[in-house]
């Protein structure tokens, strides 16, 4: 009875085992096409990755090719540092200096009646032409020569020519020729990089017109300090033939040290302070009686009472920038003088500010207002002259420019007022860049 | 009287500067200043903290128009390394080196680092005039907008930083290789997002972007700018519209520093999407360096395109 299982498996056993035996070279040609069919597989993928990475590489050629084309479109491809692009030995030629050309033409309508340099009249105020280039490892100049088209004196001028000495002992900087005096802000600048058609009037009638330009010798540097603040000092002797607060005798120096810094308040805005401090001679003429009821106006060549003249200012200047290139500056110079020839000049103490604030609006265009007050150097008392300018700079382009400005001027005494419109056209060409203030 | 008090003046002034000056700098790290933070960026990522950076323009301001500062005077002043783009991109840049007179970067020194050697320059100008507005004599130099640029970009700080720092070339190497390694990455990702809009029409704000419209195979039809550096004007603008519609540009690729209002007029007149992007590292804030700049560049990109995709014109 017992037999029966045993004798049920081994049947099956040997029955499946038969079985297994006849269809074991079916599964061998299964293996084969498998392993054939995976071989092909394997030669396609093969074959796709090589087809992709020649799709790859022709695209690679194609977007170079079109970079190509793009560039000889706009002009031809070059790889920098290499050889010289084609345009490039007329910016770069060689060794002689720079060259740039700067105009400025001015427009004046004006209640003054006489018949003087640039009242209602169009006149080519200043062509200026910079040069400028490096010297040898050690040093640069750069030159400004002035032709104008004044009624008067038309005349060619050295507005600055200057020799740069980098590298002194102890970092210092220094320079030797004709050069706008390191005097606040707008003393640095030439007449066509003025936001205004004109200087404040402070500047006017303190250093001259167009501000005090002079002979001498600068020498500047940065002090070191534990707070890594920009500390910049200079100091400057200038010859004493320019500037109307002065002598105006040549070997009575000027002594002039400008101190300035600067902050960031936040990523945004910043602002530069500074501080002037000037020492001159000067020269009242004295008036000699002859004895026989005339008198003769007399000035001493050589100058009198060394240092006379005291003239300390502030400079602070603020810059917001906002979004889209917008930006907002404020800038403000106040300037006060200590003499000793008070009797003479009628005034012991003149002194002055202006306060310009502007917005820049859009990449065309700029408005702004500047307010001046100068109790001046030849009138006396409390009452000043005081001028309120609003105008608008539009930039054609960054190489032009044209200024509008309207000023009401109400002059020492308030008898006397002036309105005044200005139309000024700048333009520049060639390589004209501006020094780092 | 007076003369002696400015002589004894000028005389501490003279010690004070002989006791604290090259005492209070005398740091053992390479003070390195960069004209750009995106310069900045990448020097970062070759020197770790072995150098102390300073970048000098803003991110937020045109990069042709910043104005340098006396702080900026202040740091090339006492700087070790100078590390600028080349070519005329910063106008400034002769300007601020005049005005601090560092002897180690006049002329061709190994202390400057011009980053541009090896860059394939794009739109070299074969005349030079103003009548094509403000070109540039060398060719664009808007050349890091395109990452591959970046690459060539870090391998030339790295030269350049083991040139002036031989003892740390082997480390200065290896950081930019890897910043190299790790930029290659990116960059399959970034021409992988790309690839759907491969040859899509855009408008650009200023010719700034051609590097990277190349990169990322865009076709330019046009610039909001009649001619480089010249602000739009009203016939510029209808002819630009009239190529817009044309061509059914997608996209006006503008800067943030660059005005709104003309590509908004634009854009109502067309339909044309406005999209900033940046070569700035800091702008925006969340672009902290070069990598997360460029993504943030290609994603913004992505999303407008994708939505512009769809659009019937």
């Amino acid at each position: 009875m017992r037999l029966y299982p045993w004798i049920f498996f081994l049947g099956l056993f040997l029955f499946i085992s038969t079985h297994a035996q006849a269809a074991d070279p079916q599964i061998e040609i299964l293996q084969n096409n498998m392993s054939q069919l995976q071989q092909a597989v394997q030669s396609l993928r093969n074959t796709m990755s090589d087809l992709k990475m020649t799709i790859e590489n022709q695209n690679e050629v194609i977007r170079q090719q079109s970079i190509q084309i793009s560039g000889l479109q706009k002009g031809p491809t070059i790889q920098s540092g290499s050889v010289p692009p084609p345009a490039a030995p007329k910016a770069n030629a060689g060794f002689n200096p720079d060259i740039g050309v700067v105009g400025t033409v001015q427009a004046k309508l004006t209640q003054n009646k006489s018949d003087t340099e640039g009242n209602n009249a169009i006149a080519l105020k200043e062509f200026e032409v910079n040069l400028g280039q490096v010297v040898d490892p050690y040093s640069r100049f750069d030159a400004t020569l002035t032709f104008n088209d004044a009624l008067e004196d038309q005349n060619v001028e050295v507005e600055e020519a200057y020799y740069t000495r980098w590298g002194l002992p102890l970092g210092f900087t220094g320079q030797i020729g004709k050069f706008r005096a390191d005097i606040g802000k707008t003393n640095l600048l030439h007449a066509h990089a003025l936001p205004t058609a004109d200087y404040p009037l402070v500047i006017q009638n303190f250093f001259g017109e167009e501000g005090l330009a002079s002979s001498g010798l600068r020498l500047k540097n940065n002090i070191p300090n534990p707070w890594d603040l920009p500390v910049e000092v200079s100091g400057e002797i200038l010859r004493g033939n320019n500037g109307s607060s002065f002598a105006g005798v040549s070997r009575r120096p000027i002594f002039n040290t400008h101190l300035k810094t600067f902050f960031e308040p936040s990523a945004d805005t910043n602002l530069e302070l500074g501080w002037t401090t000037m020492f001159g001679t000067v020269n009242p003429s004295l008036t000699i009686d002859a004895g026989d009821g005339t008198t003769t106006e007399w000035t001493r060549p050589e100058g009198t009472d060394k240092y006379g003249v005291k003239l300390y200012g502030g400079d602070a200047t603020f810059n917001w920038f906002l979004p889209e290139g917008k930006q907002v500056t404020w800038q403000n110079e106040i300037y006060f003088q200590n003499r000793s020839d008070s009797a003479n000049s009628t005034n012991a103490t003149p002194w002055g500010l202006y306060s310009l604030i502007e917005y820049k609006l859009s990449p065309r265009f700029k408005p702004g207002v500047r307010f001046d007050y100068v109790n001046p150097l030849e009138v006396s008392g409390q009452q000043g002259t005081t001028s309120v300018s609003p105008y608008l700079i539009f930039w054609q382009s960054e190489y032009a420019d044209v200024k509008l400005q309207y000023s009401h001027t109400v002059y020492a005494g308030g008898e006397k007022t002036d309105n005044a419109a200005f139309f000024v056209v700048d333009f520049m060409a060639g390589n004209h860049k501006h020094a780092v203030q | 009287m007076h003369t002696k008090k400015a002589g004894i003046a000028f005389a501490l002034v003279l010690s004070f500067l002989s006791v604290f000056s090259g005492v209070l700098f005398g740091a053992e790290k390479l003070n390195v200043v960069a004209t750009t933070t995106t310069l900045a960026s990448i020097a970062k990522e070759v020197a770790w903290d072995r150098i102390r950076i300073e970048a000098i323009a803003s991110p937020k301001q045109n990069i042709h128009h910043y104005a340098p500062t006396p702080k900026d005077v202040f740091r090339v002043k006492r700087a070790d390394v100078f590390i600028h783009e080349g070519l005329d991109l910063e106008a400034w840049r002769q300007p601020l080196l005049d005005a601090a007179g560092n002897p180690r970067f006049l002329g061709e020194g190994k202390d400057s680092i011009d980053v541009s050697r090896g860059i394939s320059l794009l739109e070299i100008p074969t005349t030079l005039s103003r009548a094509e507005g403000d070109i540039h004599a060398f060719g664009n130099p808007h050349y890091i907008g395109d990452p591959e640029n970046a690459k060539i970009i870090a391998s030339n700080i790295a030269e350049g930083l083991a040139s002036v720092d031989p003892e740390n070339a082997a480390f200065y190497q290896k950081n930019a290789s890897d910043f190299n390694g790790r930029l290659d990455a990116k960059i399959k990702d970034w021409k992988a997002r790309m690839a759907g809009f491969q040859g899509i029409p855009v408008v650009t704000y200023h010719r700034s972007w051609s590097y990277f419209v190349n990169r990322f195979g865009f076709s330019v039809i046009g610039e909001v700018e009649p001619k480089p550096g010249i602000p739009p004007t009203a016939k510029h603008l209808v002819a630009l519209i009239q190529q817009i519609k044309n061509k059914n540009a997608k996209v006006i690729i503008k800067e943030y520093f660059e005005e709104n209002r003309t590509p908004k007029k634009i854009a109502e007149e067309t339909g044309i999407r406005i999209v900033n992007l940046s070569q700035a590292v800091g702008e925006p804030e969340n672009a902290k360096d070069y990598l997360s700049l460029m993504e943030q560049n290609i994603g913004l990109l992505e999303e407008v395109l994708s939505k512009q995709k769809g659009r019937v014109s």
